[in-house]
């Protein structure tokens, strides 16, 4: 691997741990075994790492959550919110640096003064709620899914519930395998088509 | 076809105007209470609680109802309805609702000095208890509204108006004939630019009711059937946003096209945004100035700080009951209670506001007392503004760091 991709790696590992705040740039160099002045010369900055994590972030992620959307399934749209949940939540637990970066307070201080990290951060999330989306929108043409719902909101919706669990596993608040079940049927109760 | 609107402060004869104009016009009269009423109908709130709109003070569950947003929303729309009928004297709350663009409208503002006001309501068949008290109250509300519709920090600001009537200096035949008189000059006539500027302000109204009831609060503006949609908000997800006002506006009556923008001041690079961090969110300016305060106001605003303004040492402390705001800045020379003992009492009861005492009158004794009554800092006037913004920088610092010890 190269210095600059180790340096990368670390520093993911490293922010998502501490927080970017807590994060000296002397451990980054312990880790990484790179001077500082090497880091500053690939990132210029502390923050231009940070971005360049989240970069890295949607390049490994999203392709993954493009192909989970654009799969053919013979699924109904209620059946692919379900699948959608279960992918979400398998995502989260093996990318679990990544997404433990998405759950800290700092990306989104910085997305309000930075272009590019509001631009990623965009990009990342509309990618998310797209999958919970283009199910729901399914679902509605199928007929599996209340055609009275309006999709976009109650994708936003289902999106922060599962969301929120993943918060509680990385938190460890309660034992997120208990709630797997019940979670999918509160959707699945939320949004299917009761007058078939 | 013409319409006059009369937006008056408590008691500035406004029982004696209005009639003799609604006789002499043979307009129909039209109050708050019948616009609330047809808002309530159109939207299913009951009427009453469309009216709570008008006052100063909103619900802690707004932000999860919406019904404030939802009250204005509609009373917008009747408002704008109603205007087509024509031959009007519009009075009340309802008057902002009207856009100045609609040039056929006379708009009439009724003020008078507080010892006049006072005078007025003893006066009365039933004398009000605690005239003061109850004028205060109604000015207060009068303020956020106006605030809140126009931006205006003055209710009474005479940009607001097509005359202001000071009340107590003309007497209520007088102002009849002058408000006459003004009504038949020839601006007030309709002309097609304000029939058109009503049928944007009727789409406008429509368009703002279809957001509001999706919980949407967005500025929207009409021309000739193009709307625009201004996002006041920092979201995220802003194009999924867009989208979806998109889709709520173009099923809207009348609307040929949509297009959004973001507000100013709303996620961009710009300065502004990172002073938030270092700038007192909640400013008090109290100084019986009104025209150096509103100036003082506007420029902190440029710097991204929101104040409130109080004329009035009484009206301060009435305003700290209900609201604590972070720094205060206080001039010691006014009427009644004056600023070092508004001073005394803020740090009696709140003293975790942070003080910055401003005057031109001041000395070394004054000086003195105020930083041992625990004033934060002491300025003259004329201060120089980037003086001003720094020391309340300071001050923010002192409230931030001690917000962190205590947390």
């Amino acid at each position: 691997m190269k210095k600059k991709e180790v340096i990368l790696q670390a520093a993911t590992h490293l922010f998502s741990r501490k927080g970017y705040k807590d994060t000296a740039m002397g451990e980054l160099t312990k880790m990484t075994g790179a001077a500082e002045g090497t880091i500053f010369y690939h990132y210029k900055s502390k923050q231009g790492l940070f971005l360049a994590i989240l970069s890295n972030l949607k390049e490994g992620i999203l392709p993954e959550f493009e192909r989970y959307r654009n799969a053919e399934s013979e699924k109904t749209g209620l059946d692919m919110v379900e699948e959608s949940i279960s992918f979400y939540l398998y995502m989260a637990q093996s990318r679990e640096d990544l997404f433990a970066i998405l759950h800290q307070r700092y990306p989104y201080e910085l997305a309000e003064s930075n272009p590019e990290c509001r631009d990623h951060l965009e990009a990342v999330y509309n990618c998310f709620v797209d999958i919970f989306e283009n199910a729901i929108v399914t679902g509605q043409r199928d007929g599996s899914i209340a055609p009275d719902i309006a999709a976009r909101k109650s994708a936003l919706i289902v999106f922060s519930m599962v969301d929120s669990m993943v918060r509680f596993r990385m938190n460890n608040l309660y034992d997120v395998g208990a709630l797997y079940k019940d979670l999918i049927e509160s959707c699945r109760r939320m949004l299917e088509n009761r007058t078939r | 076809m013409s319409v006059i609107t009369v937006f008056n402060a408590l008691h500035c004869n406004e029982e004696q105007i209005v009639p003799r104009l609604v006789d002499t016009t043979g307009y129909r009269l039209v109050g708050d209470g019948e616009i609330a009423a047809l808002a309530g109908k159109m939207s299913g709130i009951p009427a009453e609680r469309v009216s709570r709109a008008f006052a100063a003070k909103t619900s802690l569950f707004n932000p999860f109802t919406h019904e404030k947003e939802r009250s204005v929303a509609y009373m917008r729309q009747a408002v704008a309805e109603m205007l087509v009928e024509g031959n009007l004297v519009v009075v009340g709350f309802c008057c902002h609702l009207v856009p100045a663009s609609i040039s056929h409208v006379l708009r009439i503002c009724l003020v008078a000095d507080m010892a006049y006001r006072v005078r007025q309501a003893q006066s009365l068949p039933v004398p009000e208890k605690d005239p003061l008290k109850t004028i205060h109250k109604s000015d207060e509300d009068k303020a956020a509204w106006v605030l809140q519709m126009t931006g205006k920090a003055d209710p009474w600001d005479p940009a607001l108006y097509d005359i202001v009537i000071p009340t107590d200096k003309i007497r209520a035949e007088e102002s009849m004939h002058l408000i006459v008189r003004n009504l038949h000059a020839e601006v007030v006539a309709p002309t097609e630019a304000s029939l058109a500027a009503l049928a944007d302000f009727r789409l406008q109204a429509r368009v703002q009711v279809a957001l509001t009831l999706e919980g949407h609060e967005v500025t929207v503006a009409a021309k000739d059937g193009a709307v625009t949609l201004t996002i006041e908000k920092n979201v995220l997800m802003l194009s999924r946003l867009e989208q979806e006002l998109k889709e709520i506006v173009q099923k809207v009556e009348g609307v040929r096209s949509v297009a959004t923008e973001v507000g100013k001041n709303f996620h961009q690079a710009d300065i502004y945004r990172k002073l938030d961090f270092q700038a007192p969110a909640r400013v008090l300016l109290v100084d019986d100035e009104r025209e150096f305060v509103q100036t003082l106001s506007e420029r902190l605003l440029l710097r991204d700080m929101g104040s409130a303004v109080a004329y009035d040492g009484e009206s301060a402390l009435e305003m700290l009951r209900e609201d604590e705001p972070d720094v205060m800045i206080l001039d010691l020379k006014m009427p009644g209670i004056d600023g070092m003992e508004v001073l005394r009492r803020v740090k009696a009861t709140q003293p975790e506001i942070e003080v910055i005492i401003l005057t031109g009158h001041g000395n070394e004794t004054d000086r003195e007392t105020c930083m041992q009554l625990g004033a934060f800092a002491y300025l003259q006037k004329p201060v120089d503004i980037d003086v001003l913004s720094e020391t309340m920088k300071q001050a923010n610092e002192k409230i931030m760091q001690r917000r962190q010890q205590g947390s």
